[in-house]
């Protein structure tokens, strides 16, 4: 008895030390030698996941694959263990024959080739039987593209071929002509888009699969946005799709709508008149270019495309030119359906309303589907967006207010978000405070610009009136400069109340004018009646912080103010940051170009500065909260009077924080 | 009441009861008739009688929100989506589109349901499983589609998932087999499997084989042996003119050439010039010797006819242009053909060539059948299989290739062989009834309908085909239903492309069942085809012990047939591969009649004693161990059990 105890404990302190593995391994094999495989599966899978690192485990799971014909499953566990031992020629090759096996040849031939360089003949063997094959086809098939110029087949088969020898230049080439022969095979576009990604030419492999994924056969278009980011495509990608495929009518029509939202007509325009030689049956865009033709009271060129249009089976396209000619519509007695059947017909006939830029129709449509479903949530956000669009915001304010009790939390959210913007955009009373403290390394001191407006919606007038209060201090007050013989302040030191009124923003420039009174805390001469006024620009694109996804941001502020206090001073500002946002953390790196002018030529007002800098936000704190550092090299501009030396550096650390009520 | 009554009465007599409990029927029938299974519209069912019904071990299928649904936990949420992409649970790899994308809720499902399909993109459920009670239900998101495999290819497996299983099962399919997917596998696991998968004969790649090779030739006999034992018949399929790889390097000089003069290396095909005489005779010589080295049960002469299906469009893939095709219609038509590309492609001397071509193909056809038959003298169990491109529903196969089947067809009066028809890859796209059609129109051309058979290409097609690339799921289950109908033998192109997750339910599809219907402890049985009734225990037929179980499985001839619970007979054949026409089992003795175009083999439960063949006594032949080995033919056997 005390004999078995001794051997149990043997076995226990063999199986700890040989890992947690170990009791998966042993049933692997016990059931591998009974020839349950699936069992022997199971188990190697197992112990592969408690023993990661462990190649030889993944080798007799590849084993055990193969025994039951699960080749690819087989060919990619040796590939996780070649990964682990790239040393393991035999790894290596079990790998390469799988490839070869399954339909990877590119890969197999690759894999091949490395291991003949290390002199192993086998795989000298395997890569001459794959590689003189491929050349063999290759040049056959050459031969017949010189020969047949126009012969599909071959040249697909000359692509593929290439692709497979990693001849991606001949792939892509031939892939491009054999789509070119024949139009409708729009698979192709995803190889062109696989080959030249894999060529180093992702604008071009861009250009291809979003083509594929426009216009395309489901299968192609499903594929296709498998392999193009999430985000929605730019315009520039839009504009190389198209040179690329021209005769892609849906991409062309949603390229012409997105220029049509972002206010580009003429271009828009164009996009549509081709469109509309291209496919005389595209009652939509025939509809979309006779409205912006008859809105510029060319009715004359309207008419035929507003009357193609008519003939149009899409009931949304006819009601829509019905309307615009002022011609009643054409009663169509439908059959008795469903509410479910409704609100989803309802849905579907704004879907492609909206689509089409029909915003009225599509406000009529979504409401009906709200009759039909009254608890269809998506279709009140929905419908604030689109009152939204049609600038009615009191209406869009109260289906995003419903919509945010939504269960789903996309919708909840998105209609929370919309809700809150437009919200502050039209209370009657508004107050905005923000603040900006930072460290100047030049100056070694700390800054701090501050203001709380408040403002007044005046009824159905462009303007606000406001109650304002700015700060504007620094710690050190201060500071005796050696070319100077008075001490000096590095800011106004003051608080400054007053009474202003602005414009309503008009794409990002406002105006406003503001009188107030200084009370200095520090300088008398800083003290008295303050009248300032300007312009303000302000302009953002790309990715910006909070966005979903990184990319490339750009943003620019531009003010023009009258100051009466600096000897009736007019200064410029312009500053400017391009960059890169990382999300989701956050972050933006970029790089900052900023310019101070006046017309009074003082020295402090005339600078430039340029250099790189991070900006950031914290988990936990709230989003208007942003943090910043900046490593600037400034010039000034004017010498005349200055005491101080023309260049300078300068670190700045700081955050900016803003909220509203 | 009367419904009550009625459903009642149903759960007593069918151990497994299909109810559908959404408004129309649609393409439910359809769907679940492929695997034999019928069910009961029952949308009028109170919810409290349908659960309780389905707690007793009913299957109901519901489809998107209805107050049943609601029932089981099952509620639309007020979020939508767009569905045209979908994510098998059981196949996450696999690409499911939908050809028309779909706007559908987003359900709500109770948390013991098994989702078995989502939205690829928003990972909305759209077909889940609730077990409950004995039985269980199926839900869709929305409906199956006209045709029943539109969004849902896998529905039948998800039944099965939930415990249905389909009543018939069969054992007519035969299987392209090609080792180079398979040459390290467990070759018994994979007989083990074909044999479950209904599958009676394997048509083997001998291309592999045709030069001898120790290590080679091992693996094949170790496949047939594997086949054997299981009562699966294994053919030697030959690709003529493709002879093998060593021989295309061995002989240059006997290379075939495209309209290019190219050598005919035409994807995975390397052909040779069979019309030359010392060509033919050395590829006459390696395919006699090809045929004596194994234990073939026949011969598979696979598409031998010509390149390619673009025709004479394509002079690079156009096919026969070698020195003694030019020769031989230069000399009968004063032009040589290869004059004819690519100018000429449309012209009436293109078409005087291409009439000539297609008759040169049957004469090939005729030579190399005649070449078979000579084996045969030494093998006289062995069967001929002609398998030929459908040239009568895609009517431009005897231009492009020069297959003509009705020139061959006549041949089958001369030559004693089976006709299997290659369903053309232009017409892959189309739907299973195409197979009804294609029997009409042969069974004008021969009246031995019993010698034509078809093959149904399941590979990736070219065309722009939904929801899948590739047959499976409820689509194959259909086109082997159909064509099970149909034809007399189903073959699959190929083993190794059937995925996996339909192995389980193709024997199913392959039984055509005109009745199935139980009375009490009985069950009535009538199919035009040979099939299997899922029957635990012995039986009666007909009022008499029937020999052919296995215990799972009563294997019944065509016919009508009514089964009744009896013991198990001492003497059985638990297996069984020819076409059974009788069977009576009279103590330990075993008769039967059947007929098979090859050796039939029969899975004995004991040792054999004594043997009769059309009443004479002879020596039993053993395939394997308890596998006995039948001559083929029609026969009246008698076997004695020890």
């Amino acid at each position: 008895m005390r004999g078995w105890k001794g051997i149990l404990g043997l076995v226990a302190i063999v199986a700890v030390a040989a890992g947690p593995e170990y009791a998966a391994l042993d049933a692997a094999y016990t059931a591998l030698r009974a020839k349950d495989y699936e069992t022997a599966i199971a188990r190697f899978t197992q112990a592969a996941e408690l023993a990661p690192k462990r190649a030889d485990i993944r080798k007799d799971l590849a084993y055990a694959y193969l025994k039951i014909g699960e080749n690819e499953l087989a060919r990619d566990r040796f590939a996780e263990a070649m990964e682990l031992v790239p040393e393991d020629h035999h790894v290596a090759l079990e790998y390469a024959f799988l490839c070869h096996e399954t339909k990877q040849q590119a890969a197999a031939r690759r894999v091949f080739d490395r291991i003949r360089r290390t002199g192993n003949a086998t795989a000298e063997r395997a890569f001459q039987n794959i590689d003189g094959e491929l050349r063999t086809g290759i040049e056959r098939w050459s031969r017949v593209v010189e020969l047949q110029p126009e012969n599909f087949s071959a040249h697909e088969e000359l692509a593929r071929l290439a692709e497979w020898r990693d001849d991606l230049a001949t792939a892509g080439r031939n892939y491009e002509r054999a789509w070119r022969l024949r139009p409708e095979r729009r698979d192709f576009l995803l190889r062109l888009g696989s080959v030249w990604r894999a060529q180093g030419t992702p604008e071009r492999a861009s250009a291809a699969l979003l083509a594929a994924s426009r216009g395309a056969e489901p299968r192609t278009a499903e594929a296709a946005r498998e392999l193009l980011p999430v985000r929605y495509p730019y315009v520039y990608e839009f504009e190389a799709a198209i040179e690329f495929d021209p005769s892609n009518i849906t991409l062309r029509r949603e390229f012409a709508y997105l220029l049509l939202e972002m206010g580009r007509r003429d271009e828009a325009e164009s996009q549509f008149r081709v469109i509309t030689e291209l496919d005389k049956a595209d009652s939509l865009s025939a509809a979309q270019l006779g409205f912006l033709l008859l809105n510029r009271h060319e009715v004359e060129k309207a008419m035929p495309l507003l009357e193609r249009a008519l003939k149009s089976d899409n009931d949304v396209v006819t009601d829509r030119v019905r309307e615009a000619l002022q011609m009643p519509k054409t009663l169509r007695k439908r059959p008795e359906t469903p509410r479910s059947q409704t609100s989803m017909e309802a849905k579907t006939l704004a879907e492609r309303s909206l689509e089409a830029g029909y915003l009225k129709d599509a406000v009529k449509y979504l409401r009906i589907a709200h009759e039909n479903d009254p608890v269809d949530f998506s279709v009140m956000l929905k419908l604030g967006w689109t009152y939204n669009m049609l600038k009615d915001d009191r209406e869009a304010i109260e289906w995003f207010r419903l919509a945010r009790r939504s269960s789903d939390a996309k919708i909840a959210n998105d209609a929370e978000r919309a809700y809150r913007n437009l919200r502050s955009g039209l209370t009657r009373v508004h107050t905005n405070v923000w603040v900006f403290p930072f460290y100047s390394s030049r100056w070694k001191d700390v800054f701090s610009y501050a203001q709380v407006k408040t403002e007044y919606k005046l009824n159905n007038l462009p303007v606000r009136l406001y109650l304002s209060t700015r700060f504007s201090g620094d710690i050190r007050g201060r500071i005796q400069d050696v070319n100077l013989a008075q001490p000096v302040g590095l800011s106004e030191s003051a608080a400054i109340p007053g009474v202003g009124i602005s414009a309503q923003p008009w794409r990002g420039v406002t105006l406003w004018g503001e009188a107030g009174w200084s009370f200095s805390y520090l300088h008398e001469a800083n003290r008295g009646s303050d009248f300032r006024g300007g312009i303000s620009y302000a302009r953002s694109i790309g990715r910006n912080l909070g966005s979903e996804t990184s990319g490339i941001f750009g943003e620019t502020t531009a003010d023009g103010v009258f100051v009466s206090r600096f000897d009736n001073d007019f200064l410029v500002y312009s500053q400017n940051k391009v960059g890169w946002t990382f999300e989701p953390l956050d972050t933006q790196l970029l790089w900052n170009w900023n310019l101070t002018a006046d017309i009074r030529r003082f020295a402090w007002a005339n600078t430039t500065e340029q250099g790189p800098g991070i900006r950031f936000r914290l988990p936990g704190i709230p989003k208007s909260l942003v943090f910043s550092v900046n490593s600037l090299q400034g010039s000034y501009t004017v010498m005349k009077d200055n005491p101080r030396p023309k260049k300078y550096t300068d670190w700045r650390v700081g955050l900016w924080y803003v909220f509203a009520r | 009441m009367c419904l009550l009554v009625s459903l009642a009465i149903a759960s007593g007599l069918y151990a497994q009861n299909v109810l559908l409990l959404s408004d129309e029927q649609g393409s439910w029938p359809a769907i679940l008739g492929s695997v034999g299974i019928s069910l009961k519209q029952a949308s009028d069912v109170p919810v409290a009688l349908a659960r309780q019904q389905i707690e007793l071990g009913s299957f109901g299928i519901l489809e998107g929100a209805s107050a049943t649904a609601e029932a089981f936990g099952i509620t639309p949420t007020a979020k939508r989506v767009v569905v045209r992409n979908v994510t098998d649970a059981r196949s996450p790899k696999l690409g499911i589109v939908w050809e028309n994308s779909q706007e559908l809720p987003v359900y709500q499902l109770p948390s013991d349901a098994q989702v078995f399909a989502r939205d690829r993109w928003s990972g909305a459920p759209l077909m889940a499983g609730i077990r409950s009670g004995k039985g269980a239900v199926l839900w869709v998101a929305t409906k199956p589609g006209a045709r029943g495999y539109e969004r849902f290819p896998y529905v039948l497996q998800a039944l099965s998932d939930l415990g249905l299983h389909p009543p018939l099962t069969s054992n007519r399919i035969w299987a392209f087999f090609d080792s180079s997917y398979r040459n390290r596998v467990d070759l018994d696991y994979f007989a083990e499997r074909w044999k479950k998968a209904g599958i009676s004969a394997l048509h083997v790649a001998a291309w592999h084989y045709n030069e001898p090779d120790a290590e080679r030739d091992e693996y094949l006999r170790k496949l047939i042996t594997a086949c054997h034992k299981r009562a699966i018949l294994v053919y030697a399929w030959i690709e003529l003119p493709h002879v093998s790889e060593k021989f295309w390097t061995d002989h240059p000089e006997w290379r075939e050439k495209t309209a290019l003069l190219q050598d005919a290396h035409l994807d995975w095909r390397k052909l040779m010039n069979l019309q030359n005489p010392d060509c033919f005779k050395a590829v006459a010589s390696a395919t006699h010797s090809l045929i004596q080295r194994f234990d073939w049960d026949g011969v598979n002469l696979g598409e031998l006819y010509f390149e390619s299906l673009e025709g004479a469009a394509n002079a690079a893939r156009f096919t026969p242009m070698n020195d003694n095709v030019r020769r031989e219609y230069e000399y009968l038509a004063g032009v040589d053909p290869h004059s004819l590309f690519p100018a000429k492609a449309d012209s009436p001397e293109m078409k005087t060539f291409l009439d000539w071509r297609a008759g040169l193909a049957k004469r090939m056809q005729s030579e190399w059948l005649g070449e078979l038959e000579k084996a045969r003298r030494e093998r006289p169990n062995l069967d001929i299989v002609l398998t030929h491109v459908d040239d009568r529903f895609d009517t431009r196969m005897r231009e492009l290739v020069g297959a003509d089947a009705a020139a061959v067809l006549p041949m089958l009066s001369k030559h004693d062989f089976q006709f299997l028809i290659e369903d053309p890859a232009t017409v892959w796209h189309l739907g299973p009834d195409r197979y009804s059609e294609i029997a009409r129109r042969y069974a004008a051309l021969t009246p031995q309908a019993d010698k034509l058979a078809i093959d149904i290409n399941i590979v990736e097609r070219y065309q722009d085909v939904y929801p899948t690339k590739q047959q499976t799921g409820v689509e194959l289950m259909q086109l082997v239903q159909v064509a099970s109908r149909a034809f007399e033998r189903v073959a699959l192109y190929f083993e190794n492309s059937i995925l996996k997750t339909d192995w389980d339910l193709l024997p199913a599809s392959g039984a055509v069942a005109k009745r199935y219907e139980r009375t009490g402890d009985r069950l009535i049985v009538e199919s035009a085809r040979p099939l299997g009734v899922r029957w635990k225990g012995g039986a009666k037929v007909n009022g008499r012990a029937w020999p052919v179980s296995d215990g799972e499985t009563i294997w019944l001839p065509a016919g009508s047939f009514v089964l009744e619970p009896a013991e198990s007979p001492a003497s059985a054949i638990t297996h069984f591969n020819g076409s059974l026409r009788t069977a009576v089992s009279i103590g330990k003795r075993i008769e039967l009649s059947y007929q098979s175009g090859s050796r039939a083999l029969a899975v004995l439960n004991g040792d054999v004693k004594r043997l009769e063949v059309d009443g004479q006594e002879v020596t039993a032949t053993m395939a394997a161990e308890k596998v006995l080995a039948l001559p083929r033919g029609q026969h009246l056997v008698s076997i004695e059990l020890k």
